[in-house]
């Protein structure tokens, strides 16, 4: 597959009868996707932006939003994914730095939002004229393809962006591991677009004419996962492994004998859990994927053995080895190549990375670096390689941390709650319930505060899942020896006062 | 145990899982109706539900839940023909 994404517009000609999408039990065929996209793209042309333009699509459970990604995708633009139920203030920092003149949307979108893009255009993707299905390809590979806009420190939003050659190395690579798929595949899509493994979930079905079966984003995740796998007997799914966390007291009551593939990225994914879930499985491939976004969707994999022993590291199984194209070494505190088992930092070369934070100067000298000749992005995951060349997940070297398989910046959280509080001291700490899930607990240094009030503010400024859990106020906070506040006394000061 | 009896449970106990004291829930009540109700908080009253009345339900069951009324119905059904 030289050109993939060349080859989805191959399949829209192939398999124009076959399902391209199954969203809440409707099926849309290639040819309704196709006559979207190039309705879409008549009203894109219409406005007339510049080529290469970024162009905001509104993330709704329904086809026309995919038809709007796939549009601006092959008009040559980038599109730049909004979910409408994060805060406006976010959106419209999104919008700004990622300079948005145009939203495509066929949605309602909340007044406070509507407030802010009173000078962009928009387009109604649910007011079409069809015209045929002969939608443009102008795609080129040095294009932007998409910018993702993740949890930054500073409080702002930072933008990732990706070019259509990061995106068709990602899927050449994808395609290189040996996966059995055709036209009759049915892939699972369960994750809010703004996240970039929903990307693989509906590009990699679409090269193949295969059909993407999504989810509602109402109700709960896991339940819904699981209702459209079984209803629909899938065959590819990629996940999170909290969804597991979820079903697994009922594993004995699940077999699944048609699904061939079962991906898990965006956690850590424990060996016991994972096993169990295998007999659910029985005639599945499972693997634990890895990637941060900047290197695109995902660039390494380990496959797991049902019968042997797995490689892991207290119990979390290793992330295996780079994808074709990629290169992973680790680097350690003195910015040399690690040794064999020597934890260091995971940094990561190959034509999957992408070109630089979004007019973030500061970012990319930080976070990228060249060696023996090739650029490498520095992960902040801390990790280290065994003798086979297996790489192993130790944690973060920084405060970020994953809530529901979105990275979080916990400064963010921070950031907010301290401009609420003003003077006052607040910090977030990522602790691991009885369920291995992970959960966000504030500190407040204060014996009294308006934890509604606190609240409030947090849910008008973050996503959901950015909200913590626990708002604990402490009237002092515990210091280290170097002076900063010690997280680790925080929670054993919880644990012992056992607020919950 | 009549059904407003499982009610005034259930009651308590999503007190105590969604840590608001003021919660007051119906049949009709969803997870529409109260902030605090995620996934993670459904599948903590989940297991606490099951804890309290001595039961377990079925994936199929837990599925078919739309509201506390369904819930209820089935916990009723469960504890008198136990």
């Amino acid at each position: 597959m030289n050109n993939p994404l060349r080859q989805i517009v191959d399949s829209f000609q192939h398999y124009q009868q076959l399902p391209a999408f199954c969203i809440d039990n409707t099926f849309y065929t290639y040819r309704d996707l196709a006559e979207r996209i190039k309705g879409i793209q008549n009203q894109i042309l219409e406005v007339g932006p510049v080529p290469n333009s970024n162009i905001g699509v509104m993330t709704f459970n329904d086809i026309e939003t995919y038809a709007s990604i796939l549009a601006i995708l092959f008009s040559g633009h980038a599109f730049v994914p909004i979910n409408p139920e994060h805060p406006a203030d976010r959106n419209e920092a999104i919008l700004e730095q990622a300079e948005i003149s145009i939203i495509c949307s066929g949605g309602t979108i909340h007044q406070d939002f509507t407030k802010k893009i009173s000078g962009v255009k928009l387009i109604n993707t649910k007011i079409l004229q069809f015209s045929g299905t002969d939608f443009l390809f102008n795609a080129n590979e040095n294009d932007l393809a998409y910018i993702l806009f993740t949890s930054g420190s500073t409080g702002t939003p930072k933008g990732v962006p990706l070019k259509v050659s990061n995106l068709n190395a990602f899927l050449r690579s994808f395609f290189k591991m040996g996966y059995q798929l055709d036209e009759k595949d049915r892939f699972l899509q369960m994750f809010d677009l703004t996240f970039d493994l929903s990307i693989m979930s509906y590009l990699a079905p679409l090269c193949v004419g295969a059909c993407v079966y999504t989810i509602p984003l109402t109700g709960f995740k896991y339940m819904h996962v699981y209702s459209v796998m079984e209803e629909h007997q899938l065959t590819f799914t990629l996940m999170v492994p909290s969804i597991l966390t979820h079903l697994r007291q009922y594993f004995d009551e699940i077999k699944l004998d048609n699904l061939k593939y079962s991906l898990f990225c965006g956690e850590a994914l424990y060996e016991d859990i994972t096993l169990e879930w295998a007999k659910c499985i029985p005639n599945a491939v499972i693997e634990n994927v890895y990637g941060p976004t900047e290197a695109t969707i995902f660039c390494s994999r380990y496959v797991i053995n049902r019968q042997d022993p797995n490689k892991n590291l207290n119990g979390i199984l290793s992330i295996g080895k780079a994808m074709d194209g990629v290169e992973l070494i680790v680097i350690n505190d003195s910015n040399q190549q690690a040794s064999m088992n020597e934890k260091g930092e995971l940094c990561i070369a190959g034509a999957q990375v992408t070109p630089g934070y979004w007019k973030n100067e500061e970012k990319n000298n930080e976070a990228f670096f060249i060696h023996e000749g090739q650029r490498f992005y520095k992960t902040g995951d801390l990790c280290y390689t065994d003798e086979s060349g297996d790489i192993f997940y130790s944690g973060r070297v920084d405060f970020q941390v994953k809530i529901q398989g979105f990275r979080v910046e916990l400064g963010e959280i921070e950031f907010h709650a301290r401009y609420f509080l003003k003077s006052i001291a607040a910090v977030a700490v990522a602790v691991q319930n009885d369920l291995n899930a992970w959960q966000i607990n504030l500190f407040v240094e204060s014996d009294k505060i308006q934890k509604d009030e606190l609240l409030e503010h947090l849910k008008a400024h973050l996503p959901s899942y950015m909200i913590p859990s626990a708002i604990i106020p402490v009237p002092v906070f515990p210091l280290n020896t170097n002076g900063k506040v010690d997280r680790k006394q925080l929670l054993v000061t919880l644990n012992k006062t056992n607020i919950s | 145990m009549n059904h407003i009896e499982i009610l005034n449970q259930i009651n308590t106990i999503f007190r105590r899982v969604f840590e608001n004291d003021s919660l007051h829930i119906q049949m009709e009540t969803s997870a529409d109706d109260v902030d605090e109700w995620d996934s993670l908080n459904h599948t903590v009253m989940i297991v606490e539900v099951e804890k309290h009345f001595n039961i377990k339900f079925k994936l199929k069951e837990v599925l078919s839940f739309q509201n506390v009324g369904d819930m209820v119905n089935i916990i009723h059904s469960k504890v008198t023909s136990a």
